[in-house]
């Protein structure tokens, strides 16, 4: 099975906002979901000034958006795309 | 031929184990008016702060002789006689080493008590034009030793403490009077054999961390190592903030094409504009993350040595350089570009002055400089503590 794409942006305003946290999630997901994804840092995504999103940090799990991303938010969405 | 030549002066200290204060001191003045180039490094009777305080007093003094052309014999009486008296050994000691280069002239070097300089060329030692041995009324049993040389473009000057030539004194057999100059000497010529571009900060830490592992690791005396090397000038290209204009982008993004060794990016925007114009993607390695980095890691892009985030970064370099924080302890993206700016003898930077609305919102929880003002920090930073040249051009 392909694993799952996760993309943590590394940009000033992310980083502050959690996304140092987040550059860890491999070490802090539970046993289910260990292995089925893969972690990839970038520079930046540009979003932090995008007016119609809420918030920093941003992630995108396979191309899709998470705002204000935390691992939970991340977990529960990649159980999401794993039930589907 | 001159005109165009840096000379770069770095040094490394180690301080005797135990102390807590080197009793070495080094200082070094650059008068750029008359293309003149002074340092002087002392070492105070003892150790600890009582040495310091004299090997200070020396420098200090001896520096400002040099920079005033007064006699040597002078000079050096006059710090002689200025020296507190130990209440121990009862007499006022240093031993010192004054460097008086002047680009395109005769370099003179006055020494007394400190081991000879070492003049390389390349990997051969010069020898100098004249030497001449002046011994004082006042202090008959002090031999000051004077010499004249010529430096030419290429040539380094190597001018330590006795804590470098006589380190591992009586370990083994080998080293029964320690490492010596001609130990020292040998091993700088390796050194500058195997990188014949080695910069005087690496060649003189790397002396310096010989004659402690010749030690064993430990400092039996106060380990100070000065290097001079005169050559042509490295410069260094950070790039940092997209422009304020974005018709401005891929002039910016030209402006990385100094050479991969020699250009930084800082900036997550900064990056996506040169991924857009260079057509390749920065690649993070995340694999050797550490939790108590606290700046983001840094990534790999074709043509430059590396990028990293902006102005986190930036303004840990700055406090880094302002507090001469040692690099060892700092994180792994600042004490690279620390080290790279080291390394250079001209740092350009070239600032976009576009502003992230985003890292103005309150809630961030540290405050966040505009970007111009850290670049002016740490520009002055670097020409006023480490005696670099700074360009800086705004986009």
């Amino acid at each position: 099975m392909k694993k799952m794409q996760l993309e943590i942006c590394c940009g000033t305003t992310c980083y502050m906002m959690g996304a140092n946290r987040l550059l860890y999630i491999e070490n802090e997901v539970p046993p289910e979901l260990r292995g089925k994804f893969e972690v990839k840092a970038l520079p930046c995504m540009g979003l932090c000034n995008d007016k119609n999103l809420s918030g920093a940090p941003y992630v995108k799990l396979n191309g899709i958006i998470i705002e204000n991303a935390t691992i939970e938010k991340i977990c529960d969405k990649m159980r999401a795309m794993l039930d589907d | 031929m001159y005109s165009q030549l840096f000379v770069e002066m770095e040094s490394f200290q180690f301080t005797k184990t135990g102390q807590a204060a080197c009793g070495d001191d080094i200082q070094i003045k650059v008068l750029k008016d008359e293309n003149r180039y002074l340092a002087v490094l002392s070492d105070g009777l003892g150790s600890g702060v009582k040495a310091h305080v004299l090997a200070n007093m020396t420098t200090t003094m001896a520096l400002r002789y040099l920079q005033s052309n007064m006699d040597t014999l002078q000079s050096v009486e006059t710090i002689m006689d200025s020296l507190p008296v130990c209440e121990v050994r009862k007499i006022s000691y240093s031993t010192f080493s004054m460097i008086d280069l002047r680009l395109g002239g005769i370099t003179r070097i006055v020494e007394m008590g400190n081991p000879q300089y070492i003049q390389l060329r390349g990997t051969e030692e010069v020898q100098p034009l004249k030497h001449e041995t002046i011994v004082s009324k006042h202090w008959p049993d002090r031999q000051v030793e004077c010499y004249e040389l010529k430096m030419i473009p290429g040539d380094r000057l190597i001018v330590s403490s006795d804590g470098v030539t006589q380190s591992g004194l009586g370990e083994g057999p080998q080293y029964r009077f320690g490492w010596r100059r001609s130990g020292e000497m040998e091993y700088a010529r390796a050194r500058i054999s195997s990188n014949p571009e080695i910069s005087s900060f690496s060649l003189a830490r790397s002396i310096a961390y010989q004659a402690y592992g010749i030690s064993k690791n430990t400092c039996k005396d106060d380990i100070s190592c000065m290097v001079i090397y005169m050559r042509k000038p490295r410069v260094m290209r950070l790039l940092t903030g997209p422009p304020f204009h974005k018709d401005h982008d891929i002039d910016f993004a030209k402006c990385a094409n100094l050479g991969e060794e020699h250009t930084i990016v800082c900036g997550g925007t900064t990056a996506n504009i040169l991924e857009r114009v260079i057509d390749r993607k920065v690649e993070i390695d995340i694999s050797k993350l550490r939790r108590d980095d606290k700046l983001p890691p840094a990534g790999r892009l074709p043509g430059v040595a590396m990028v990293t985030e902006g102005i986190l970064t930036l303004t840990r370099v700055c406090k880094a350089l302002e507090d001469s924080e040692p690099t060892d302890s700092l994180p792994e993206t600042a004490r690279k570009i620390i080290e790279m700016m080291k390394q250079h003898d001209k740092i350009e930077f070239v600032v976009g002055t576009k502003v992230n609305e985003a890292h103005q919102d309150p809630s961030l929880p540290q405050d966040l400089e505009l970007r111009r003002g850290i670049i002016r920090r740490i520009s002055s930073a670097l020409n006023q503590k480490f005696r670099k040249e700074t360009e800086i051009t705004f986009f």
